[in-house]
């Protein structure tokens, strides 16, 4: 098993200052190779769950695991450590540094786990080459078109060749020709390099790519 | 070229940082500058007074000088100069350039100095007076003056030129490098000049002068025309003993005790002390708060970009050093940029008032220095504030605020 979470819980404080329940106990697998894709209305704590899951947030309570590490009771360093070397994040606004190239944002993911800068920009043109992004490495975020940031940050994610991949709804912006580019390289992912792909999507063609559907309701999974 | 270097030394997205450094910066140095001046004129004043013993004549006042007392007859000085410790005595004059007004503002006042250049000058930190243009007084010269640069900037006066005072006409033979401090509004002349001024503008003293016909004791001679007189003591000597020494051996004379008369400076000049330590916290309050302010909200302005950072690998110290790096890089593009907006300002201005005879600022190499290190430290420890704020929180905490 690559990733699992034990009885995650998480609310955040609501308006009135009284906390506001999202996720209330969930359990989650996910094995190497798998594409797995959660759904769930709007609010449902799809994409609060993947935060905790990626360590960008703690939870009130529970455990998340990588193989035999149970990673959430790390410390900031080491949890650093893990989101750099074995997590791997989509998003659906890009979250790309504007005033950073295309090229530069990409080998941001190598910066911080230590990779010979020389080796990381080969691959991350290799990258850009393949997802038709290589002529505009030296363009800045806002110069490019919605589809074309995300594909960059699809090469920032997948640089490292992270054992597991995030993806909150990264065909949100999207166009449904650009959406599929995504979604075969995340299917591209799983299959030929064994990655863990969790997908949060309210789009039913993106799910019907997955092996596995889980449907958050109420803070927790029900069978989908 | 210019868009290039800039670019270098500016990371992208920090133009409006520096520029916000840079107004900071600028006010800092050019108060910083303001202050100088008056700690220049404040210490060269100090400086002249510890550099001579200043006698006058016992009195209330002949003429103006640099010991408050009457005339100092010519009796008096040989009794001086057999004073053991004495090495030399130099008569002096010293009169205000315009009779009809109040002088009480030394600071712009315009002062004629008459010197007998048979004594060589005594001061041990003004023994010469460096020339911009022509030449110093010589033994014997007449009817020739020699101006301090804000005197001559003010009266738009250079060598050649004929400058009037007093029914007198005196030809400008050199102009001084400026100093700073008082002999910058001197009109400096050989005593004889100083003493024929000095007759021609004060009727009660032609009286006096030619009074007494026959009574050769007490008849004033031309000699006796002196203000005061500047004493030298001899190598070893302790001044402050010879000054005492001069005090108890020379009956009706007022004798300065260097220390004393420096202590008396500072206490007169107290209030633009005051006044310079107020404009110095201003200057770093002004200057730290605006540059402090400029880089905290650079910093919290890319607390999305820390979230994102940090999702992939980013550790504290990370961000720290990238954060740490960024600021000094800017701080001191913002100093640098800063100092140069003073002195331009600076520039400016003085230009417009030097006309006057007057220079409002100072830009002295600590004074630049000290800026500079004021705006990387303080500009370095507003951005680690600024990010041990935000490495506080989760990295999405940190995203969404940062959308």
């Amino acid at each position: 098993m690559l990733a699992r979470a034990r009885g995650l819980v998480k609310s955040y404080r609501g308006a009135d200052g009284r906390p506001v329940p999202v996720l209330a106990g969930v359990d989650l697998e996910a094995k190497a190779g798998e594409f797995l894709a959660i759904v769930g209305a709007s609010g449902s704590g799809k994409s609060t769950l993947l935060n905790l899951l990626g360590l960008l947030e703690p939870a009130d309570a529970g455990e998340v695991w990588f193989g035999e590490e149970r990673v959430s009771h790390l410390s900031r360093r080491a949890q650093a450590r893990v989101r750099g070397a074995s997590i791997g994040y989509v998003f659906q606004s890009f979250l790309l540094i504007s005033r950073m190239t295309a090229l530069e944002n990409v080998l941001l993911a190598g910066r911080y786990t230590g990779r010979d800068r020389r080796v990381a920009t080969r691959e991350a043109m290799a990258l850009m080459e393949r997802l038709g992004v290589a002529p505009r490495k030296d363009h800045y975020p806002p110069q490019l078109s919605g589809g074309e940031q995300q594909r960059v940050a699809y090469c920032r994610a997948v640089l490292n060749a992270a054992p597991l991949v995030l993806a909150d709804e990264p065909t949100g912006s999207l166009d449904d020709d650009h959406a599929r580019v995504i979604l075969a390289e995340l299917r591209g992912l799983c299959r030929e390099r064994g990655t863990s792909v969790i997908l949060v999507t309210h789009r039913p063609e993106a799910a019907a790519e997955a092996d596995r559907v889980l449907r958050l309701r109420g803070g927790r999974f029900e069978a989908a | 070229m210019v868009g290039l270097t800039l670019r270098a030394l500016v990371p992208r997205g920090y133009l409006f940082t520096v520029v916000g450094i840079a107004v900071g910066v600028a006010g800092l140095v050019a108060l910083g500058a303001m202050a100088e001046r008056i700690t220049r004129f404040i210490e060269g004043g100090d400086r002249f007074v510890l550099g001579q013993i200043s006698v006058a004549g016992e009195g209330m006042g002949m003429g103006t000088g640099f010991t408050a007392g009457g005339l100092l007859r010519a009796a008096k000085i040989a009794e001086i100069a057999r004073v053991p410790g004495v090495a030399a005595v130099q008569p002096q004059v010293m009169l205000p350039l315009r009779t009809t007004t109040s002088q009480f503002l030394t600071l712009t006042q315009e002062l004629v100095l008459g010197l007998d250049l048979t004594v060589p000058m005594p001061n041990r930190h003004y023994q010469e007076l460096a020339v911009r243009a022509g030449r110093f007084l010589r033994p014997g010269d007449r009817g020739v003056v020699v101006l301090g640069s804000d005197f001559a900037a003010s009266h738009k006066l250079g060598v050649g030129a004929s400058l009037p005072v007093g029914g007198l006409t005196l030809t400008v033979v050199g102009v001084l490098d400026k100093t700073l401090t008082a002999p910058d509004r001197f009109a400096i002349v050989s005593i004889a000049d100083a003493r024929d001024l000095w007759l021609r503008r004060d009727p009660l003293l032609v009286q006096v002068f030619s009074s007494r016909p026959g009574d050769e004791t007490n008849r004033l001679g031309r000699d006796d025309l002196n203000s005061g007189v500047a004493v030298a003591w001899s190598a070893g000597e302790d001044p402050d003993d010879v000054a005492r020494r001069i005090q108890r051996a020379v009956t009706g004379v007022n004798v300065t005790i260097p220390s004393e008369v420096s202590r008396l400076l500072r206490e007169s000049t107290a209030f633009f002390s005051a006044l310079l330590f107020g404009i110095g916290v201003l200057g770093l309050v002004i200057g730290g708060l605006s540059l402090s302010n400029t880089v905290t909200a650079a910093v919290f302005e890319r607390i999305g970009e820390f979230g994102i950072k940090r999702a992939l690998g980013a550790t504290d110290l990370h961000l720290l050093g990238e954060v740490l790096g960024e600021a000094l890089g800017v701080s001191l593009s913002g100093g640098v940029a800063g100092a140069g907006l003073a002195l331009a300002i600076g520039w400016l201005v003085d230009t417009r008032v030097v006309r006057e005879g007057q220079q409002v600022f100072v830009f002295s190499p600590r004074l630049l220095a000290f800026a500079l290190a004021f705006s990387v430290i303080l500009g370095a420890l507003a951005a680690l504030y600024a990010t041990l704020r935000i490495v506080r929180l989760s990295p999405a905490e940190a995203i969404r605020r940062g959308a």
